[in-house]
Parts: structure tokens; sequence; C-alpha cells
């Protein structure tokens, strides 16, 4: 049975790098983030940088907080694809064979998390390229890695959840817009927690990509690893995935 | 033996019955026609069939294992053939084949896809993409991805919907043949009456989520039917209508057009003609027994007719699932 899992998370895999469409998205929109977003802060003064960001190169700071907001974006594509395959009536043609409907939205989340995966080698490149110095080294990566998918996984379940018993286009823009821009300013992926209000800090200390963000940070800057951190992302994703699972097989509609 | 029998089932959506308590028995080889307008529950009872859909009320037992109780191994054993072609467009027709041979489990499928392929006479285009495949090529694609496991029986929800009329008729002749090379027992459903008449061995007629009559399309000809001889008039003479009356049933009678349902038209054109006079009539035509008459003598309205009425129904009941 485990095969029919294989066939689809194959299926995810081969539709993104068959779509030229796909890779320019993979490929410009961290790029775009890190070389414009990253340079607005570029005139800020030494001083107020490293005491604010710890770093005295913006580009260093949004790096790890931009790989982790990127996770979200997948996120949002995997819902996409899941009313694809209801608008296209491919649903129904899984629905009929023997296999367990969560394998469905298995094969979406893993196909997200390996599309956001994606990102890590393009980003880290352009940062390098840009003179930015990081950490980079077989544990810095490997942990990079981890807590992406940890939280690619959070966040495609989180949206696919949404998804189960729609089929309208319009639903993944609502979601992306109610829960991307929230979550990413309420995390400290672009900016640090000193600038935030009491309210906005208390949801940036709950929020996955707060840890995700710190934590490659961490590894890729500052080399001295809360490993805790890793620990609540993997809770995270585990139970958004477990969720996600149940609801599906109970709840997902072929139409 | 029968592969598929149907007792009493039943589907509703909220307080709309869109099946109705239907019984049916499909023998093994045979080719099945459920025959009915659109929004009659067809595809409803396909859709139950295959497990798409929670049985309401009833069930149905497919090779022996009950749908209700055990659907994993009824999907590991029925094909299926939806009216609109589902293919993977960004993917070749062998990965779609591969794809299907997974999730249903089905070991070893390579050879047997290399030979569907070939019977299909569409090996040649395995690496290509099914999106760049002709119509005619993608339904021969999902008719190999039905074949690929042996099912003991395909389910094909109105197979030659929106086709033109060449590939419909290729499409018959393919399903013709798949049922004879391959033993495979098929149920279809379909709106169109020369379809049913054409394919099927044995026919169920369904409107508005009940059957109304089922048997060979011969034996509904022969029960239902009969010929239809419509006249145009030159002049209604008194006592003409009447006397028709004792030939055959006067179903219309407006304009100076006349239409009598007759037995066999052939042994009463006389009698008729003679009723008339030979020299009153402008035309004569005569309409053949056709599952067409026959749906028309059991529901009184053609079959478009009730395809529009079922339309606005349908949509009622679209909106009550939706709520």
């Amino acid at each position: 049975m485990i095969e029919g899992l294989e066939a689809l998370y194959m299926r995810e895999v081969k539709r993104i790098y068959r779509s030229i469409y796909m890779w320019i998205m993979i490929i410009s929109q961290p790029v775009m983030w890190l070389v414009f977003f990253g340079s607005s802060l570029s005139g800020l003064p030494k001083e107020v940088l490293i005491s604010f960001f710890h770093t005295t190169d913006y580009i260093a700071f949004i790096l790890p907080g931009e790989l982790s907001v990127s996770m979200l974006f997948v996120g949002m594509f995997s819902s996409m694809s899941l009313i694809q395959d209801k608008r296209f009536g491919y649903m129904k043609r899984i629905f009929i064979t023997p296999v367990p409907k969560y394998y469905v939205f298995l094969a979406k989340v893993f196909g997200g998390i390996t599309r956001g995966l994606l990102q890590v080698p393009i980003l880290i490149g352009t940062a390098l390229a840009m003179g930015v110095s990081l950490n980079v080294n077989v544990v810095s990566i490997i942990t990079i890695i981890l807590s992406l998918t940890f939280l690619g996984m959070g966040f495609s379940s989180l949206y696919a959840m949404f998804t189960i018993r729609t089929s309208d286009w319009q639903a993944p823009g609502v979601i992306a817009n109610l829960l991307n821009l929230p979550l990413m300013f309420s995390s400290t992926a672009l900016f640090p927690r000193a600038f935030f209000p009491s309210w906005l800090s208390d949801i940036s200390d709950v929020n996955p990509i707060t840890y995700s963000a710190e934590l490659g940070r961490e590894v890729l800057l500052s080399g001295d690893p809360n490993w805790s951190y890793l620990g609540y992302l993997a809770i995270f994703g585990l139970i958004m995935l477990i969720l996600g699972s149940y609801l599906t097989n109970k709840y997902m509609q072929a139409e | 033996m029968s592969i598929v029998i149907a007792k009493n089932l039943t589907k509703k959506y909220g307080d709309f019955v869109a099946v109705d308590h239907i019984s049916f028995e499909i023998e093994k080889g045979e080719i099945y026609g459920l025959l009915g307008p659109n929004g009659a529950g067809k595809t409803t009872t396909i859709k139950m069939l295959t497990g798409l859909t929670p049985i309401t009320e009833g069930d149905a037992v497919i090779a022996g294992i009950s749908v209700k109780k055990k659907p994993r191994e009824v999907k590991k054993r029925i094909g299926w053939i939806s009216s609109e072609v589902i293919l993977d467009d960004e993917l070749t027709a062998w990965e779609n084949l591969e794809i299907q041979a997974k999730l249903l489990g089905v070991k070893d499928w390579q050879e047997r896809a290399d030979q569907l392929l070939e019977y299909f006479g569409i090996k040649e285009f395995k690496n290509r993409k099914a999106g760049k495949f002709s119509t005619g090529m993608r339904k021969k694609l999902e008719v190999s991805m039905a074949l690929l496991h042996s099912p003991e029986i395909i389910f094909m929800d109105e197979p030659t919907i929106g086709l033109d009329v060449n590939t419909r008729a290729s499409l018959w002749n393919l399903i013709k043949q798949i049922n004879r090379d391959y033993q495979v027992t098929i149920l279809l459903t379909t709106h169109y009456m020369e379809e049913a008449d054409m394919l099927c061995n044995r026919i169920s007629i369904i409107n508005r989520g009940k059957i109304i009559a089922q048997g060979t399309p011969e034996e509904l000809k022969e029960k239902y039917g009969g010929d239809v001889i419509e006249i145009e008039l030159k002049e209604i003479r008194d006592g003409v209508l009447s006397d028709l009356e004792s030939v055959g049933k006067l179903i219309k009678s407006e304009n100076k057009k006349i239409a009598i349902k007759v037995g066999n038209a052939e042994e009463v054109l006389l009698k008729v003609i003679g009723i008339v006079g030979q020299n009153n009539i402008k035309s004569l035509k005569i309409n053949r027994s056709s599952l067409d008459t026959v749906f028309l003598n059991l529901t009184g309205g053609s079959l478009e007719e009730n395809e529009e009425f079922d339309a606005r129904r349908f949509y009622a009941m679209l909106r009550r699932a939706r709520r």
C-alpha cells in the first residue's frame, strides 16, 4: 500500500521540477526578498544593527527569517494543488483506488516541503555571493533542513486542512491573506523582538516561524544554537500532520 | 453468476432522494446499461458503487463483497472511466499508468501496461505527455488504466458524452472489443438511447431516481415500444379520428397532423391509408420502434423534455446538498 503514497509524492515532485514557472517562482521569490528587502536597512548605523540585530548585515539577519517565511507560501501552494486536483477530477481517480484518503494529504504536504527545501541552497548561495559571511557547515545545514521540514509540515498541513471541504479557487488566496501576513509579521523573521509592542511579542513567542528563524540565526551566525527550538518545531509539525491526516480521512471530498 | 447485486440502493441528500431504492443484478461478462435523462440518478448510482459517496440505504455486493462493509476490497476489483477524461496532463502516458498501478497495489504491471498500450495502438506514444494526446488517445489511455489490474467490472459514467460522431463510434467499438477480448463486465450509464441499444445486453431505464423498466433492448421495445405513424392530412373528415383509434393509439392530433402508435406499421399501413383516403395524405412518416419510443411510452415525455425538467431539479438538489 505504501507504494501508493510514493507514487503520489513522486507525482508532486515531477510536477514541480517539470514546470518552468515553478522554477522561476522558487528561485525569484526568495532572491527578491533577500536582494530588495534585505538591502532596505543597509543605511542604518552599525551600532543600531549590532545592538538590535546582533549582526552588521541585515541580509544575514533576514536570511533564516525568509527561509522560514517561504515555508508559509509553500503551504499555500499545497492547498492550491489540492483544489486543482478536486477541480480536474483527479481526486476522484485516487479515491476510487484502495489507498487511504490521507495519502493525498501526505503527498501534498511532503511535496510542499520538498519545494520549500529547494530554496535553501538557492538562498544561501545568493547570500554568499552577496558577500554575507555565514557559518555554512554540515551541522548548520542539517539543522536548517530539519527545522524547515517541521515548519513546512506544520504549515502545509494547516493550509491543506482549510481546503478539505472546499473546491473554490478563491479559498487559498483568502487563507493566505488571513494566515501568511499575520504569521509573518508576528514573528522575528524580519524584525527583532525588541521592536515589538508587548502584545505582538507575546504572539511572536509562540509563533513557530520565530523558532525556526531564531534557530537558523543561531546556527548560521552566532553559532550557539538552542536545540529545544527544534523540539518545539517538531511537535508543531507532527501535531499538524496527524491532525490533518485524521481530518482528511474523515472529511475530504472528492469534488 | 452475478458480478453486481444492488439491492434497494438509495442515496439521499437531506430530504432530497437522488436514488430511490433501486435494485438490479449484472451478470458476469455482460454490458449493462443504466439509461436515463440527466439528473435521473445514474452518476450517483455509480458513485455509490465505486465508494465515492456513502450509501444512505440498501447495499451492493460486487464480486461477492459488500460495498458498505468492505469498500477497499471492492475498490481493488473495479475499474472506472469518468465522463470527463481524468489524467495528469503533466505526466507521460507511462507515468500515468505507473501511478495507477501503484495506487492499486499491482506488482509487475509493466508487462501488462505494455500489452495494453500495444492493444490500443498507442504504445509508441508512451513517453509523451498525456496533455499532448488527442481526445481519442486520452480515452484509450484511460481505458488502459482501468484494465491494468484485470478488474472484475468496469464502471463507465457517460463514456461518450461530448465526443464527436466519429470518436463516439470508435469508442463503441472499443467498449465492445474490451468486453470480448478481456472478458470484463461493464456497467455504463448513458442518456443516448441509441448507445444503450447498440452496446448493452441488458438495460435499466432510470428516471427521477427510480428504475421504471428493466430488460434487454429487444424486450423493452417489444413491451413498451411500437412504431409510430405520423401523417399530415389535407383535411380531417368526420369520423376519421375514431376510425383510426381502432387501428392504434392516437397520440397526437393537431393542425391536421396525426400520430398513431401501432404494433407493427407494415401490417396496418394499408388500413390506415384506407381510412384517411389516399388522396388526402400530404405526407406520411413511419418512426420505427426504438428505445426513444420506449422512454416516451414509459414516462409520457420525450427524453429532452424530461432533461429540461430534471436539470432544474438537479440544481435544486445541488443547492440543498451544499447547505
